[in-house]
């Protein structure tokens, strides 16, 4: 029996996976969200800044990841047109660029946010290093036009932004290595104020970048977009990740603490079972 | 003579960006910023020679017969309909293929279907397929059979559940009696916030030491495998 239990076949478990997602996407819950720390921090930052002021998104992830950043960005971009601020949308991975194109249109689209006088998506350059590097003396130099194919010198919005100097904060939405770089290139070299809002596999990653002040805000995973969420008091995908996402916690916490009292036990009667056997010998 | 220009290209432009860094006058930087722009013109070539690449891979697959060389032909039909309907977007000006409503372009409708319809659910399933297999690898691995590996299981399951709201719920369900709320996620956010930063600290000067020493090892010619060969 616990032989079975602690060799139970691969399948039973990958069927209480989908299961433990599937029914609470299907049957909703809402548990109770508290905020933590850095996505408070975040929020604050953007919440202090003037109407007028300019954030730039960076949609740094794939179709593969955009479960938990897109619900981060969509988020933000509610809180920044709310609250008047612009936003210039770029990214330094190719795939993200329609992802990112397609997500802007919807928030502005809820939001009456104008291209070019609200928001604007730069788009995507080969290059990651060289494109933060390039920015930090003239966005113009690298991004010559918008996603759209139109000059920088006719959008309104950029009309009086140059480098990083005239950006009041660079959020990065990563689901890889490119928060470091920002942070390594934008923030060291140019002062960028940086936040990031990553996947849950690496967050444990922007903890020493917390600490140093070298980002001002963190979005960790599902959990920060659906804090960011409360925080704007807009529920959406965030919120529903999130709660499906504690189904599938729950599950595999309680699989794990099965499988070791299964194999404590297992254990105890094999020692057992052998000093009996030596005291019959 | 094909590893010496290298060689000395790569001293010279390194001695160059490290001194660039610390004159700030206006001609140091002005050749910081001419450089930044050569990078930049050279960055999309990565991408042809990566295209190149793929292409030579799977045209090797096809002609060698491989195990399941038939998918190469799949990638071939799926970069040739992409660039064909991405790439030229000076076919938005033949009015012939405007009246029929094609266009060209990543702003494309076609383009945007395939990407939205094809890729996007593609990718997506290709990761999610993950929580299925650390569920079963968890199950499977994740056994107290050390000390430290019981400190790393408790961490853990601390992390998972003080990750989702559902730790704090039960916590506060269950354990109504103490007098601490939200235990789970104070405990996720001290293990994250002291022994992670640590380590992770511990990590990055580690590393940076290295690319330093490495970097420096490039730039004066004495590590060479970049240039290939032995």
């Amino acid at each position: 029996m616990l032989e079975k239990l602690m060799n139970i076949d691969r399948r039973i478990i990958f069927i209480a996976i989908a299961l433990s997602v599937i029914i609470p996407t299907l049957l909703p819950v809402n548990l109770p969200i508290t905020g933590s720390e850095p996505t408070q921090k975040l929020y604050d930052y953007i919440d202090a800044l003037p109407p007028g002021s300019t954030i730039m998104l960076a949609f740094d992830y794939g179709p593969s990841s955009l479960a938990e950043p897109a619900p981060m960005a969509e988020a933000v971009m509610k809180h920044c047109f709310d609250k008047g601020v612009r936003i210039i949308g770029v990214t330094l991975i190719v795939d993200a660029v329609t992802l990112a194109d397609k997500l802007m249109q919807k928030v502005s689209e809820e939001k009456g946010a104008v291209y070019g006088k609200d928001y604007v998506l730069l788009g995507f350059r080969p290059g990651v290093t060289q494109v933060i590097l390039g920015m930090g003396t003239e966005i113009a130099g690298v991004f010559e036009s918008d996603y759209t194919g139109k000059p920088l010198s006719e959008i309104p919005m950029m009309a009086n932004i140059t480098n990083y100097d005239q950006i009041d904060l660079l959020l990065d939405l990563s689901a890889g290595s490119t928060v470091e770089i920002w942070i390594t290139y934008a923030n060291v070299k140019y002062g960028l104020q940086i936040a990031a809002g990553v996947t849950g596999v690496i967050v444990s990653q922007m903890y020493p970048y917390l600490q140093t002040g070298q980002l001002v805000g963190l979005m960790p995973g599902f959990l920060g977009a659906a804090e960011y969420e409360k925080l704007i008091n807009a529920p959406a995908k965030g919120t529903e990740g999130i709660n499906t996402e504690s189904f599938a916690h729950l599950l595999i916490v309680g699989l794990v603490i099965m499988s070791n009292i299964a194999f404590f036990v297992h254990q105890r009667q094999s020692v057992g079972a052998s000093s009996r056997s030596q005291r019959e010998e | 003579m094909t590893r010496q220009v290298p060689l000395v290209l790569c001293f010279l432009f390194g001695i160059v960006m490290i001194l660039t860094e610390f004159v700030p006058h206006s001609r140091s930087q002005g050749l910081y910023q001419g450089i930044v722009n050569w990078s930049l013109i050279i960055s999309p070539f990565a991408l042809v020679l990566a295209v190149a690449t793929l292409i030579q891979t799977h045209w090797t697959r096809i002609s060698r017969h491989t195990e399941h060389w038939q998918y190469s032909y799949v990638v071939f039909i799926g970069i040739i309909i992409m660039v064909l309907i991405g790439v030229p977007t000076f076919l938005n000006n033949v009015s012939f293929l405007s009246k029929i409503g094609l266009s060209f372009g990543p702003k494309s409708p076609i383009f945007e279907w395939l990407f939205n319809n094809v890729q996007v659910p593609m990718d997506a399933t290709m990761f999610s397929l993950l929580a299925f297999f650390i569920a079963s690898a968890a199950y499977r691995a994740f056994r107290a059979r050390t000390f430290e590996a019981t400190l790393l299981l408790i961490t853990a399951l601390i992390v998972m559940m003080g990750n989702v709201p559902i730790g704090d719920l039960i916590w506060n369900t269950v354990m109504a009696w103490t007098p601490w709320d939200d235990v789970t996620s104070t405990a996720r956010q001290w293990i994250l916030d002291n022994p992670n930063l640590s380590a992770r600290r511990g990590i990055i000067l580690g590393v940076s030491l290295g690319v330093i020493s490495q970097s420096i090892r490039i730039i004066l010619g004495i590590e060479r495998s970049y240039l290939g060969g032995d």
